[in-house]
């Protein structure tokens, strides 16, 4: 661990990488500290306002400091990417490995099944997705969840599958190892690496997926602030100031550039074998 | 080889019928009444079941589906109830916009994105190789609604570059091509960025793998194995993502067409799903559905046909 | 069609290619290119927007305001909405026009109107069928009920007929004759092609004729030569669907459309530095935006927790952050202007906070409830839903405010829909209406509830109010009625009456433009200045 760190401090990039992720996380977490104002305060006198010394990001349509916002914003943003990222994982780890592993006609069913989520575009999956059970912090955690499981599965039936036809896993199964235990022992530390990195660098996908959501006035409930919805009342804005697009945008490139260089840094370390489209 | 391509074919096709039952069913299960929705405040109970059977709505769900599929064997999409048109019509009116659309952005990302990969692989650590890194993840990053908003705000009210809204007047070539440059652009530029750290990270992989080594070994000049070999080698995921960024290209058109009022397909499902425009969105997602999946299909037949390594695999 | 070759047409369509050329290289060129816009290919076109797409030709099955837009292009009426302050009308088919009794209006059509397509002169037959094929119960005309009591048209001669209702229906001449169900067809073409019509239609009378519609894109009328009122304007009529306003105003912006309602967002900007060369101009609007309360909801059945939330609501605060001051608080459903606006409403504007803590109290909640506010998901909604949220937090009510998309959200009050309506609280809704009171008090009847009465209000002496104000043709008698109506809806504390809203509307000076009072356009009076 400490290795790898310091293997990355030694790439500029995957040390700004690093550098970004940990600020960007560590002010979502102490927003409540760092924050100047409540995030969901209306102070309908001072609205609209531009930057200043009292409003870094000037103020909303209901007066709200949008620098608050936008640091209350990197609570949601994190808990949307880290939920749905890792129950994605959980699940996509468990089919995968069951379609490695599994009988054939069940790795075929598995594979439809990723092939069919797959083969729709996400955002029309997600329409449908919030026009049945409406929109909620729940219902785009969902969705991407669902989306993303096929990603991660496949990664893993391909890992699984190489490394079942390894002559030392054969012979352990011959000698009556159970399959749990050799899935726990030899397949998942060997899948679990690669697809960390391939986590972190779907995590920005996963936070433009809210936004793009919260644009269409379907992601989450007001007044909780979130990079999305911050950029879904700048859009109405946009005629009467840029601020908030500017607020909603800058922290949602700089974590996808965070994440971004600090997934491929790793990757180049770890794996540099592994590629985006598996 | 014919096997394999008979297989995937089969394939698609179930995985289409799969996605439309299964995208079928949800929007069944989604509260709002259709009839109601389309006919207004001034409805009486009597016309919104009239049009409920006028739609099949009256019939149970798995009648429905059996009939839809029934009639997209003999070419039927089905009525739309509303204007009265055949679905058919409708969706393939609306669906060459969106075609033009995603091509050109593809173009436009394949010309920009793919040299710069190239530029970096080659001067691997460089200062430019990381500022165009950072560009290329930059442009990644910004989501496309943003980039569609603030390329209209900047080149076509302020500047007057390009004009705003609509897809251009019939038959009016350069007024269609000038329509869209912006949409395209909103939509390609991230494929910029992601193409170029494609190419980039998948050259570096080819130049170091055995038979490019061989090529220098053997005295060809750099330039001969770059662009007569590890290129064609490094080009190959990029046809893999582009057939699985179709998905992400309709997503990402649905955006520009609504910021763009631009005619297509992203803009007709999104509009029948919130009307709950039965027909129309069957028929417009079967199509995309389609569009898609054979897409991914052909992008992994050619990387098949073109890669001696998966060809061997066959 | 007429086609006038200029020789100042050719240069400023030169400039154009020039424009559109440099455009597409990438070479700025920003000067000079409004002042011709209305010029293209040769032709003088008018661009304007609409905010949805076309639907129908047929106006028994038109959609509102956008088939109507392009309907009152190419139908002629007898009498049509006057453009102007106040609501009136000036005569179209009919040359001469009275109410001869509660139950009667005769006519007089001009001589000499000719139907496109050789389906001949347009006669007192063809209003007879216009009309009631409106209310012919076997054509399923969503639009009947605009005709309310209509009973026949007697066709007393070639040109002349009388409309004769069943009971007095003054609506009539506000939302019935110079509206929707207004429009004069050819019996001869309709009775030919089935009986109704879709996306095109056989024939028109009017200023312009339906030349193509392009599905999401366009709608293109075409100057009528045969039209009756003379040389219509405009070479052709370009009609753009274009739901969003900042995407209208955008488009007005860059020069692609002529005129268009923008947000009420914009106003402030568009005062303080206008586009060159246009005008902004601000008209009141006919829509009305309330929260509602289910009073038949286990919690909100208190009326004492109902009148609490009332107090708890800060219109004033809503003005400015969901309207940009640009609209005003409203007193009821019924707006300025017409029959029936109350002149002040019995819960002040502003929030009275102490107020809603005693009827709190007095509900026995004074520790706090938690309500839901269901929503639909457009911008100004959802500021609107945030101030309310913020107010009747400091009263201790915590409101979740549930958004929904269009589809989720029109079907949420419908019983015939599932369970859903019994989950309604507190509702934040908006709904447009025709400039006659009627339309804007039906919807609130006992018989409407589950079907638009959302908030399941019941009050007998209002259905009897109801019913006999739609038959009152004495307009004071009217007035009062309406107005008491209103105050029993506010009273019941299941209506917080927010606004009636404002049109804005941009238009360059290369036009001159006909608006209703309410801002509608009226596309066939908009000439060229």
């Amino acid at each position: 661990m400490m290795d790898a760190l310091h293997r990355i401090s030694r790439d500029p990039l995957g040390l700004l990488g690093l550098i970004l992720v940990v600020l960007i996380i560590a002010s979502a977490l102490l927003a409540g500290l760092i924050a100047p104002y409540d995030p969901i305060k209306l102070n309908i006198i001072d609205r609209l306002q531009g930057p200043s010394v009292d409003h870094l990001l000037g103020t909303d349509q209901l007066g709200r400091d949008l620098f608050s916002r936008v640091l209350y914003g990197g609570q949601v943003a994190l808990k949307v990417a880290f939920i749905s990222i890792a129950a994605a994982l959980g699940i996509g780890v468990f089919l995968g490995m069951l379609a490695g592993f599994g009988p054939k006609w069940l790795d075929n069913i598995i594979m439809l099944f990723f092939d069919t989520i797959r083969s729709f575009p996400t955002v029309m999956f997600a329409l449908a997705t919030v026009a049945l059970v409406g929109p909620s912090l729940g219902t785009v955690i969902a969705v991407i969840i669902v989306t993303s499981i096929p990603t991660y599965g496949r990664v893993v039936r391909t890992q699984t599958l190489t490394i079942k036809s390894n002559e030392f896993v054969m012979a352990e199964r011959a000698m009556g190892v159970s399959t749990t235990r050799i899935l726990r022992v030899h397949i998942l530390p060997n899948v679990i690496g690669p697809l960390i990195i391939l986590a972190s660098m779907d995590i920005p996908t996963v936070i433009a997926l809210e936004a793009g959501l919260s644009f269409l006035g379907m992601g989450v409930k007001p007044p909780t602030p979130s990079w999305g919805s911050i950029l879904n009342d700048g859009y109405t804005l946009i005629r009467n100031t840029p601020w908030p697009i500017i607020a909603g945008s800058i922290p949602l490139v700089l974590i996808t550039l965070g994440f971004t260089f600090l997934g491929e840094s790793l990757r180049d370390l770890i794996d540099p074998k592994l590629r985006k489209n598996v | 080889m014919g096997l394999y391509f008979l297989k995937r074919v089969a394939l698609s096709i179930l995985i289409v019928m799969l996605a439309v039952t299964l995208l079928f069913c949800m929007i069944h299960m989604v509260p709002g009444d259709p009839a109601r929705i389309l006919l207004g405040p001034r409805a009486t109970p009597e016309l919104i079941a009239s049009l409920s059977a006028q739609m099949g709505l009256d019939q149970s769900l798995p009648i429905q589906i059996v009939k839809f599929f029934g009639n997209i064997l003999r070419g039927d999409l089905g009525m739309d109830v509303i204007t009265n048109r055949p679905v058919a019509a409708t969706v393939f009116g609306q669906l060459p916009y969106t075609l033009w659309l995603i091509f050109t952005a593809i173009i436009f990302a394949m010309l920009i994105g793919i040299p710069l990969g190239c530029y970096s692989a080659l001067h691997r650590n460089t200062l430019i190789d990381r500022i165009t890194g950072v560009i290329s993840v930059a442009c990644i990053t910004a989501p496309s609604f943003v980039v569609a908003l603030y390329s209209l705000l900047i080149f076509a009210v302020t500047l007057h570059w390009f004009p705003a809204v609509g897809a251009g007047d019939k038959g009016d070539f350069w007024d269609q091509v000038s329509h869209l440059v912006l949409p395209a652009f909103a939509i390609g530029l991230s494929w910029v960025g992601y193409l170029s750290r494609l190419v980039r990270a998948s050259m570096l992989e080819v130049m170091s793998e055995n038979h490019i080594r061989t090529a220098r070994a053997y005295g060809l000049s750099e330039n001969t194995v770059v662009y007569r070999y590890a290129l064609k080698l490094a080009v190959l995921p990029t046809v893999t993502v582009i057939g699985v960024g179709m998905g992400f290209l309709l997503s990402a058109a649905l955006f520009t067409e609504i910021v763009f009022a631009r005619p297509g397909i992203g803009k007709l499902i999104f509009d029948s799903i919130t009307t709950r425009n039965y027909p129309v969105v069957m028929g417009s997602v079967l199509v995309s559905t389609i569009l898609f999946v054979v897409s991914t299909t052909l992008s992994d037949l050619i990387n098949a046909w073109l890669d001696p390594r998966i060809r061997a695999s066959l | 069609m007429k086609v006038r070759p200029t020789v100042q047409t050719g240069v400023n369509q030169k400039r154009r290619q020039i424009l559109k050329a440099t455009g597409a290289i990438g070479v700025a060129a920003t000067t000079g290119a409004f002042s011709e816009v209305i010029y293209a290919q040769g032709k003088k076109i008018l661009k304007i927007r609409a905010y949805g797409d076309l639907r129908s030709l047929d106006p028994a099955f038109s959609q509102g305001v956008i088939d109507e837009e392009i309907q009152s292009c190419i139908y002629s009426k007898l009498i049509q909405y006057k453009p102007g302050r106040e609501w009136g009308y000036d005569l179209d088919a009919a040359e001469s026009i009275e109410q001869v009794d509660a139950t009667h209006i005769k006519f007089k059509l001009k001589a000499g109107i000719m139907f496109t397509g050789g389906h001949g002169e347009m006669t007192a037959e063809d209003v007879k069928y216009s009309f009631e094929r409106i209310i012919n119960k076997d054509l399923e005309s969503t639009n009947a009920p605009d005709w309310g009591t209509l009973r026949e048209v007697i066709v007393d001669s070639k040109y002349e007929g009388t409309i004769v209702f069943d009971d007095a229906y003054p609506p009539a001449w506000n939302i019935a004759m110079p509206y929707i169900v207004g429009n004069i067809i050819s019996k001869n073409a309709w009775q030919a092609a089935g009986g109704k019509v879709d996306t095109t239609t056989p024939s028109v009378s009017g200023p312009y004729t339906h030349k193509e519609w392009q599905p999401k894109q366009k709608t293109i009328l075409a100057r009528n030569p045969d039209w009756h009122g003379g040389d219509a304007p405009f070479d052709e009529i370009h009609i753009f669907p274009i739901d969003d306003e900042n995407t209208a105003q955008i488009a007005f912006e860059s020069g692609d459309i002529d005129c268009t309602r923008v947000s009420l967002g914009s106003v402030g900007n568009l005062k303080a530095s206008p586009p060159e060369n246009s005008t902004l101009e601000e008209y009141p609007s006919l829509f009305y935006v309330w929260v509602g309360m289910n009073v038949e909801n286990e919690k909100m059945a208190d009326i004492n927790l109902r009148k609490a939330v009332q107090h708890c609501i800060d219109v004033p605060s809503i003005m400015q952050a969901s309207y940009f001051g640009a609209a005003s608080p409203s007193t009821g459903i019924i707006a300025p202007g017409l029959i029936g606006n109350r002149a002040k409403s019995n819960v002040p504007p502003e929030m009275n906070i102490a107020k809603a803590k005693e009827y709190l109290a007095a509900a026995g909640m004074s520790d706090g409830v938690s309500l839901t506010l269901d929503v639909l998901n457009k911008a100004a909604n959802v500021t609107t839903a945030q101030v309310i949220q913020a107010t009747c937090a400091e009263a201790g009510i915590t409101l979740e405010v549930n958004l929904h998309e269009s589809g989720a959200f029109w079907s949420l009050g419908d019983s015939s829909a599932g369970e859903r309506y019994k989950d309604i609280q507190l509702i934040l809704n908006r709904y447009s209406m025709a400039p006659d009171p009627s339309y804007a008090t039906a919807w609130f009847v006992t018989s409407q509830k589950g079907i638009w009465n959302w908030e399941r209000y019941s009050d007998p002496e209002f259905d009897r109010l109801e019913a006999a104000a739609k038959a009152e043709t004495d307009n004071s008698k009217r007035d009062e009625m309406y107005q008491t109506m209103q105050s029993m809806m506010e009273d019941s504390g299941a209506y917080r009456f927010l606004t009636h809203e404002a049109t804005p509307v941009i238009f360059r000076n290369t036009i001159k433009p006909a608006f209703r009072p309410d801002g509608l356009p009226l596309i066939r009076g908009f000439t060229s200045a």
